[in-house]
């Protein structure tokens, strides 16, 4: 069986202009749905808030995302089995989330996030009053035909969509041609 | 400076004893005498088979490496010549996978190790030069057509000053240089 392993999105930072299109468009595929963004502007009535992050330096920016680890930190930390790897991405059921954080401690690019939880556009509420509080993070826009919606819109193509498998064979290949090339030494 | 394997497509048949040799020093286990059903068959390094060329491709254990700097976890290291990952802090992330630009770095499973959901438990896996082994790599010492070798900066480094030299004495000979051209 061919080995598979799951994908991920990655940023260039000598492309990234940090103009945030990536992140309104991952703010507005994930709530389409639940809280009907994205018809227009108006229907926005909760906070913006995007599964990856645009970081800014001094001297770059570059979008940040989940790398959907193999032997993730979340999946292991996460007490709660809200953690799970669907068709080889790492996916949180934030209906399963119980708010411990342990996920967030757990990942080492930071890029889980916990917020309140929204549903057509209210405050999902406890018993108690309190906030629904969920983790989030990059789910490669999971059911969207189209692939990750940060890649797709990015004027600049700084965002890339990787398929680690088949980069490495491609990699491998012109490796072999290098050598083909420096067989003399 | 770092060494590293080097495979010559010309000698190269690609009949994969590398990557059985890889595997035997790595785990250690006589496969030949098991049922491949019974153990897992990572090799460190991939034979890579074109229409015009076969030959192994591995780590070149760069002076720089791109996988030592994108890993956020610190697990790779370079140390006596070797750039080399220490799996058990390894988080499967793929970020060395991804940063390396020759594609010598797989993901294999740590067999018996599973995570919360059953998958197995994965980590990053390349070339170490065999360096916890004696004898130096394995690759190199099964090929049966000896298209593996280890290549060292000085061996490089003394071609090049050769190749300078040949140069030179081919300007100075022939026809190139601007002092024949004068004449």
């Amino acid at each position: 069986m061919a080995k598979q392993l799951g994908a991920f999105v990655v940023g260039d930072s000598d492309k990234c202009t940090g103009c945030k299109a990536c992140e309104l468009a991952c703010f507005t595929v994930h709530n389409q749905k639940s809280n009907g963004v994205g018809r227009t502007v108006g229907t926005v009535s909760v906070p913006v808030m995007p599964r990856l992050f645009l970081v800014k330096g001094e001297t770059f920016s570059v979008p940040v995302q989940c790398k959907h680890c193999e032997d993730a930190p979340c999946l292991n930390a996460c007490t709660k089995k809200a953690i799970s790897r669907v068709d080889n991405q790492v996916i949180i059921d934030e209906k399963k989330c119980m708010g411990c954080k342990d996920c967030m401690m757990a990942c080492p690019f930071g890029v889980i996030m916990l917020a309140q939880v929204y549903d057509r556009g209210k405050v999902l509420r406890q018993t108690t009053g309190e906030a629904v509080k969920g983790a989030f993070k990059c789910d490669l826009c999971a059911g969207r035909e189209a692939g990750p919606a940060c890649v797709e819109v990015c004027p600049h193509q700084a965002l890339r969509y990787v398929d680690p498998v088949e980069e490495r064979k491609e990699k491998m290949r012109r490796a072999a041609e290098t050598l083909a090339i420096t067989k003399t030494l | 400076m770092n060494a590293f394997v080097k495979g010559n497509p010309d000698l190269c048949m690609g009949c994969r004893t590398c990557m059985v040799a890889c595997v035997v020093s790595h785990t250690g286990r006589h496969i030949f005498e098991l049922d491949p059903d019974d153990y897992t068959f990572n090799p460190k390094l991939h034979m890579v088979k074109t229409r015009a060329i076969s030959v192994p491709v591995q780590c070149k254990h760069c002076e720089n490496p791109a996988c030592m700097a994108a890993c956020p976890q610190k697990c790779i290291h370079m140390e006596d010549g070797t750039v080399f990952i220490d799996t058990e802090n390894c988080i499967g992330c793929k970020a060395c996978m991804e940063a390396c630009p020759v594609g010598a770095i797989d993901m294999a499973p740590v067999s018996g190790v599973y995570q919360p959901d059953g998958k197995e438990r994965y980590v990053a896996n390349k070339c170490d030069l065999c360096r916890e082994q004696s004898g130096g790599p394995a690759c190199i010492r099964v090929c049966p057509t000896e298209a593996l070798k280890l290549v060292s900066y000085e061996e490089i480094a003394d071609t090049a000053q050769e190749r300078r030299l040949a140069a030179a004495k081919a300007n100075a000979d022939g026809s190139l240089g601007a002092a024949a051209q004068a004449k």
